[in-house]
């Protein structure tokens, strides 16, 4: 056996995302000398690009233009006007968008530093869009009861992601670009870094560092149809689940209402916004019977819900019957082409349809991992109910639960908890490292497991494939764990788990080389999906109620009784994962829980 | 594959080439079935998922804001993830892919973007603000802003770099890709150093390195024009001391509402 190579770093972040970037930066901003970041892409393909709508943030810079109407045209707020939000309101917008399933602490933390982070935003040189007299312009979106959804045009995720990646290295972060983090090192509760791989060279190493942090985004993948890109497949959670590090409130996973048909490629919710409809196979605008006063501009999960609906009493659209209309003509030419130019483009190029004069088929999407690993609100992972602390291990942004989404995220609240609280983890790191936090020793070595690992996966001869494994359980979880769930169907779901982990220990990887082996990161992350998956069914079995994202047919109302609480999940051994429950952090006297409605 | 298909095939032409193995780069063909709506990139994932996975390419997004996949399709560079396959087959029903020309090899369609990223760290991307940050947001005019768009929605992807003739001669050039990055930064009214990054692009490998053969705006699946870019920083710096000049009196006022007109 060869020797493992060892990287030394004070501060070892994984993923480089905006929540892995804002940590890096920040951290190496206060003066630790050596901080680096490791992705398994390079930084400016991370998924954080992605993002179209927005940032949401009181900063109060324009209102709805008096006697507009709900949807009517916005303003700017003129100087010395009475303010339209605050932070308490957005406070109030994300526990109800949450199903009060949020820790309203976290929460509060996040949409007050939210001011905070984008005007640190705009002065390192965030290219926001403008109101006439020259601030971050603001949109309406879902869930929020005012416009805060701060943007640049339709690709304020992208125009995020290049300002906060420039100034990492402005700061003179390292960074290893397409190296695999493939396991974490914990002895006695302590974090003593990691162990990852070169790509380009198919080589392991073994990376110490006196602070860890893990932002590598979110689990959407294991699901067939979805908005996520493929690197969201959900390694960093597997890999500290295997750690034994617990999993918090993995069985709420976000749906979108409008993702393309078969692609799952995301429509804008603008698309709603601007007025779009939703037609089943008989062209009635469906939405009537389940959100008449807020028809198709009802949230997320709602809006998903009643798809779904329609599509199992057939009404759905298209040969099998899985997809629904999203009606754009009546917006007109001109709408479409000024307000909706990249939603246009997509619909043409992947389902060959011109939203100006055609039907749009659409279908729900995965889209966002609500739960993850369980971290304080300074990313501070912890290990067990009382909230002991894994000294030296910190989590943020999708791949965290901190939990400020609760049972349902609200749009353009995403991005600003991995900023919020990738900036705060930064901040914490740092502060762990200069009061003088050691580097740890690691016993024997601890890079043999994953190249036994990485080896036995290339001898394999076995006759599957890994992709036939992958995708039967994409089909899985999108037919037993999806929109709708029961107790039977996701027994089902957990037995055909089970088979598919034996199946992939069968499955063959086609590339035998070392150089820059993507089918072996493909195996690597089906292993991982199969290894989170199980959670996710796990604890959507237990939770025996119906609370945002997570509708179970068979129970199908909220019951704050038994279920107001976070499912904590720790592995435990071939068993699978042992579930306990945390309670939530709910101010009784200022945010009581509420019946949700819209 | 077992089920008999109704679906026509394709035949995908594919550059191959491991360098710790093969001689010299070689082409294979694949066969696909035409499904509809399936792209460019849905056959290469095909190819690698159940013929030969060792097909090595990048992708993550699926949908053209991420820039792993440019590709040289059909002799020209382009984004696979967007481009529907029966739009880009020949008369046969065939499609050529080869790696973006002008960069070493790392594996079949994946290539070293080593020069293009130290070309974009050279010009410095990242903004310089001034030495007194307001409370609030700077000021900035949406026109201010519209100035910056056409520079400010590249991916990275290199689609422009590895069309560039000159890119192909010298890897000293910065590039057009970096030179866009480059004239975001001076555009924006916030950028306290326009000065010195203008005398910085105004040497060899800069901006007088192009010969306006205007390969990247054919390249670039953003539609952006990099050449329209290094021709405007070419006449900024040509006035450099002027331009800096009324910057210092733009910040002046960057914290000032803009006034309405
Ligand atoms: C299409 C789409 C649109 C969206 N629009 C919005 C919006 O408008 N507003 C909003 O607020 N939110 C939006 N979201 C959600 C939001 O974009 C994400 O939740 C957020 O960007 C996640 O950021 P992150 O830093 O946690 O992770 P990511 O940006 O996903 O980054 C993860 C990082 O981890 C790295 N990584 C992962 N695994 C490994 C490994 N094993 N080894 C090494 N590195 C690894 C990756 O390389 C990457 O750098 C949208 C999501 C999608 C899918
Ligand atoms: S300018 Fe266009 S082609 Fe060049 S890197 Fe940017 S997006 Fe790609
Ligand atoms: S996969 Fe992201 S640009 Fe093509």
């Amino acid at each position: 056996m060869p020797e493992t190579e060892i990287i030394v770093h004070d501060i070892l972040i994984v993923g480089a995302g905006l929540a892995g970037s804002w940590a890096a930066m920040v951290a190496a901003k206060q003066g630790v000398q050596d901080v680096a970041v490791l992705s398994k892409i390079h930084p400016l393909r991370s998924h954080s690009g992605a993002a179209q709508g927005g940032i949401a943030g009181a900063l109060n810079n324009v209102r709805p233009v008096a006697g507009g109407g709900p949807d009517g045209p916005l303003e700017q707020i003129p100087a010395g006007d009475a303010p339209i939000d605050s932070v308490d309101l957005h406070v109030f917008d994300t526990i109800k968008g949450s199903d009060w399933l949020g820790d309203q602490d976290a929460i509060e933390i996040m949409c007050r530093e939210a001011i905070d982070v984008l005007y640190e935003y705009e002065h390192m040189g965030c290219v926001f869009s403008r109101t006439p007299d020259g601030r971050i312009a603001q949109r309406r979106f879902g869930g929020h009861s005012t416009p805060r959804a701060n943007y640049a045009a339709d690709w304020t995720g992208h125009v995020l992601l290049h300002t906060i990646h420039e100034q990492a290295l402005r700061h003179k972060v390292k960074f290893y670009n397409e190296w695999y983090c493939m396991d974490l090192i914990i002895e006695d509760n302590v974090c003593r870094g990691v162990v990852a791989m070169d790509v380009l060279q198919g080589k392991i190493y073994t990376m110490r560092a006196k602070a860890v942090l893990f932002g590598t985004g979110g689990y959407g993948r294991a699901y067939k149809i979805t908005s996520n890109a493929f690197a969201n497949t959900g390694d960093g959670v597997a890999i500290a689940y295997n750690a034994g590090i617990p999993l918090m409130d993995m069985e709420f996973v976000q749906f979108h209402p409008t993702g393309l048909y078969k692609h799952g490629i995301l429509m804008s919710e603008a698309c709603r916004g601007e007025g779009g409809y939703l037609l089943n196979n008989k062209h009635e605008r469906f939405m009537e019977r389940y959100a008449k006063g807020k028809m198709e501009l009802a949230p997320r999960d709602l809006v998903s819900r009643s798809e779904q609906q329609e599509i199992d009493e057939g009404r759905g659209v298209e040969a099998d019957g899985q997809g629904i209309w999203l009606d754009l003509r009546h917006l007109g030419r001109e709408k479409i082409m000024e307000r909706l130019p990249q939603v246009r483009e997509l619909a043409i190029d992947f389902v060959g349809v011109d939203p100006i004069d055609g039907l749009v088929p659409i279908q729900p999407t995965a889209h966002y991992s609500m739960g993850g690993i369980a971290a304080d609100a300074d990313g501070q992972v912890i290990a067990d109910l009382a909230g002991t602390p894994v000294v030296g291990f910190y989590a943020a942004g999708e791949a965290a639960c901190i939990s400020v989404h609760g049972a349902n995220r609200l749009g353009t609240n995403s991005l600003l908890d991995a900023s919020v609280f990738g900036r705060r983890a930064g901040y914490a790191m740092a502060r762990f490292v200069q009061n003088g936090a050691a580097l740890q020793p690691v016993s024997g070595d601890p890079a043999q497991r994953s190249r036994a690992r990485v080896q036995a996966l290339l001898d394999n001869p076995g006759t599957e494939l890994v992709e036939d494994v992958a995708q039967d359980l994409k089909t899985t979880m999108t037919n037993n764990c999806g929109i709708f769930r029961d107790e039977a169907r996701l027994q089902q779901a957990m037995r055909e788990i089970k088979v598919l982990q034996a199946r992939f220990k069968n499955a063959r990887t086609m590339d035998k080389s070392s150089r820059f082996n993507t089918d072996l990161l493909a195996t690597l992350e089906a292993d991982h999906m199969l290894t989170f998956s199980e959670v996710i069914v796990a604890g959507a079995l237990a939770r025996q109620e119906s609370r945002g994202a997570h509708s179970r047919t068979d129970f199908p109302q909220r019951d704050d009784d038994r279920w107001l609480v976070h499912t904590m999940a720790h592995k435990n051994g071939a068993d699978g994962p042992q579930l306990s429950f945390k309670p939530v952090t709910i101010d009784y006297d200022k945010y009581p829980p509420q019946e949700r409605k819209y | 594959m077992s089920n008999p298909s109704t679906h026509p095939t394709a035949t995908v032409r594919i550059q191959r080439f491991n360098p710790e193995t093969d001689a010299k780069p070689h082409m294979q063909e694949f066969q696909v079935e035409l499904k509809p709506g399936v792209t460019v990139l849905d056959a290469l994932h095909e190819i690698k998922t159940h013929q030969d996975g060792s097909l090595t390419f990048r992708r993550s997004c699926r949908h053209a804001i991420c820039g792993s996949c440019a590709m040289h399709v059909n002799g020209k560079n382009e984004l696979v993830c967007n481009a529907p396959l029966k739009d880009r087959l020949d008369r046969n029903g065939r499609i050529t892919i080869r790696p973006l020309p002008y960069l070493p090899i790392i594996k079949d369609l994946v290539v070293d973007r080593s020069s293009f990223w130290e070309q974009y760290l050279r010009v410095k991307p990242w903004l310089m603000p001034p030495a007194d940050t307001p409370e609030k947001e700077f000021r900035m005019s949406p026109e201010e802003v519209a100035a910056l768009n056409s520079a400010e929605t590249c991916i990275m992807c290199g689609a422009c770099y590895s069309s560039c003739q000159i890119v192909g001669l010298t890897k000293e050039y910065i590039g057009p890709h970096a030179l866009l990055k480059a004239f975001l930064r001076v555009m924006d009214p916030r950028d306290a150093i326009p000065g010195a990054r203008l005398a910085d692009l105004d040497g060899a490998d800069g901006v007088y390195r192009c010969r306006t053969i205007f390969n990247c705006i054919d390249a670039c699946p953003k539609n952006l024009n990099p050449t329209l870019a290094i021709e405007t920083l070419r006449k900024l710096a040509q006035k450099r001391e002027a331009f800096e000049q009324a910057r210092i009196e733009r910040q002046k006022h960057l914290d000032e509402p803009i006034p309405a007109r």
